[in-house]
């Protein structure tokens, strides 16, 4: 380990050191917003793995979530399993669910790719407002937990885990055999990378953390509906997050989620369907001027309209 | 008697998927854009019927070249404006920003038209014919009437037209096009406009049959592509047997396992179709 590597570890150490001592301190509504501004660091996070440092656009990671929070949520009210039990097991078989999605259609390619992880979302969407067990349309109510304190927790334990795990893949053999599927598959391949188990595992991992991360949400939020858990939206914010702080880097999608779920959280103090429609402008802003993300911007110290410009010519035909 | 009434009904509609598939295909094929505000477009489509029918009383079929025109200026502009600036950057970008464009449209519909469900109803609509025991109804084969011409006007555009010369020659090379001096960016932009009237006449006809929301596009983005890459991308005719082939195996579905599961069945043909035959029914080698 050299400075590289324990200047960045232990900064990262004494924020969750910060965050860790903050409920003490902070009011009950900055308490619930910085909950959900950990959930959606996760799933910016998660997205990363798979969408940033392999480079498969994924348009369905929100099923990993959904599927997270009904496991979590079906195990917990229909079986009698106590919540230390049920999340994991959420964890576990988005897990897995990822995996065996990810086998099939980890075979295609650019838009395909795309559309297809698409598909999985609605499908999965489909699938639950018509099973029996899973309460079907209306969805399943859980045990209220009077105190928002262990959601705060498990929140930030995943985020941290998660952030490892980036952080890992940026140093890693592993996570440079991602990287090099990114830039050029075939030559991947070549190189004597094993690529479909390389991009197998990258999509299970973000299944990983996607699925617990959907399972808190279900017992902090106490009611869970299909269309609450694998809505469109959700996979809206976690892409724009992780582009606006910068794919494939270990704190882009943290600085992404910090700085457009704060926006997001005012916005929606004033309209909630404006809240959306800023993500959907800050998308299109985004490809147009800065798709390299905010860590770009602050690598190139561009703080100047030339930057900007520069962006917006650099495609256009 | 009842399986040549499913497929009767499969044929009626696989129509109106055709055409917006071959919307989405044109501008997949000349630009690589696949776009995911197609579905919106359709629903902009269906609310200016909408609109025109209940604010001024329009049919829907004798407005359809109002909502056409209105869709081609609003898909040329689109590309003019903002999509000419990102066309050439990789894949990603270009998919993420018609997912912004779709977001956007979406939530404006929501702000200025509500959620709630819309349907263009004429005095015609509830009305059918019987032909040896199986009923048709009026509008359901009008749409489909529609359908085929629309897709013969827009074939005839792009075989016997210079304009449609001009799309196929910047399709094929760009670089060349833009040297023998086609305005390969207006080019690009009416390509795009020519898609999206294509997806508002789709919208328009689809409003006669089905609710209008604002969220109706989502699933109809998936279909569309589903349709596209099960004919064959870049064909017209692929389109069109894609169109029915979702078409029946949607009316098939609905009639012998239940209508529960409507994007499972098109999402699973995707998988079948990807699997089994990459280039589409009637397509060609990618290369």
């Amino acid at each position: 380990m050299n400075t590289r590597h324990w200047v960045p570890l232990l900064a990262g150490f004494l924020v969750v050191l910060v965050m860790a001592a903050a409920p003490g301190v902070v009011s009950p509504f900055m308490l619930q917003f910085l909950i959900n501004l950990f959930m959606l660091a996760i799933l910016a996070e998660s997205w990363n793995i798979i969408g940033g440092y392999t480079g498969y656009a994924s348009f369905g990671n929100v099923a990993f979530f959904g599927v997270g929070a009904y496991t979590t949520g079906v195990l917990l009210t229909r079986v009698g399993f106590p919540f230390a039990l049920a999340l994991p097991a959420g964890g576990i078989v988005a897990m897995l669910f990822a995996a065996l999605v990810g086998m099939p259609i980890l075979r295609l390619k650019g838009h395909y790719f795309a559309i297809a992880t698409l598909g999985v979302a609605e499908t999965m969407r489909e699938v639950v407002y018509n099973l029996e067990f899973t309460g079907k349309g209306t969805g399943l109510v859980m045990p209220i937990l009077r105190s928002p304190l262990p959601f705060f927790y498990l929140m930030l334990g995943i985020l941290v885990a998660v952030t490892l795990v980036n952080w890992w893949l940026s140093e890693s053999r592993f996570g440079y055999g991602l990287i090099a599927i990114r830039e050029d598959e075939d030559a991947a391949a070549v190189m004597g990378i094993n690529t479909p188990l390389y991009k197998t595992i990258a999509f299970a991992l973000s299944g990983a953390f996607t699925g617990p991360a959907g399972g808190v949400y279900a017992y902090w939020i106490t009611f869970i509906d299909p269309d609450a858990v694998f809505k469109v939206i959700i996979t809206v914010q976690l892409i724009i997050m992780a582009v606006f702080g910068g794919t494939g880097t270990v704190v882009g999608p943290l600085l992404g989620a910090l700085v457009l779920a704060s926006v997001s959280e005012w916005l929606s103090t004033q309209l909630v369907t404006l809240a959306e429609l800023f993500n959907g402008l800050i998308i299109i802003l985004v490809v147009l001027f800065m798709p390299k993300g905010m860590s770009d911007l602050i690598r190139q110290r561009a703080f100047s309209l030339r930057y900007f410009a520069r962006n917006l010519r650099e495609y256009r035909i | 008697m009842l399986t040549l009434q499913v497929l009767i009904n499969g044929i009626l509609l696989g129509g109106l998927y055709g055409i917006m598939a071959i919307g989405m295909s044109l501008i997949w094929g000349v630009m690589n854009i696949v776009n995911i505000a197609h579905g919106p477009l359709i629903m902009l489509g269906a609310y200016v019927t909408f609109w025109t029918f209940t604010l001024w009383g329009w049919d829907p079929f004798l407005s359809l070249p109002v909502t056409i025109l209105a869709l081609f200026v609003y898909g040329y502009l689109l590309q003019r404006l903002i999509l000419n600036l990102v066309v050439r950057a990789q894949l990603f970008l270009t998919l993420l920003i018609t997912f912004g464009i779709e977001v956007v449209m979406v939530n404006l519909a929501r702000i200025f038209w509500s959620s709630d469900l819309r349907q263009v109803t004429p005095s015609y609509a509830g009305s059918n014919f019987a032909v040896g025991g199986l009923t048709i109804p009026y509008v359901r084969l009008w749409v489909f009437v529609t359908t085929v011409i629309l897709s013969v006007v827009f074939l005839l555009i792009m075989e016997r037209t210079r304009l449609g010369r001009a799309i196929r020659a910047t399709a094929e090379e760009l670089r060349a096009a833009r040297l023998t001096g086609i305005p390969v960016g207006h080019i690009y932009a009416v390509t795009f406009g020519l898609g999206s009237a294509l997806a508002g006449a789709a919208g328009a006809l689809w409003g006669m049959l089905f609710p209008v929301t604002p969220i109706m596009g989502g699933a109809l983005t998936l279909k569309s592509f589903v349709v596209a890459v099960l004919g064959g991308l870049g064909t017209m005719m692929g389109a069109i047997v894609g169109g029915l082939v979702l078409g029946l195996a949607e009316s098939f579905s609905s009639t012998y396992i239940g209508p529960t599961y409507p994007n499972a069945i098109s999402f699973g043909l995707l998988v079948l179709i990807l699997i089994f035959r990459p280039t589409g029914v009637l397509g060609r080698k990618e290369q």
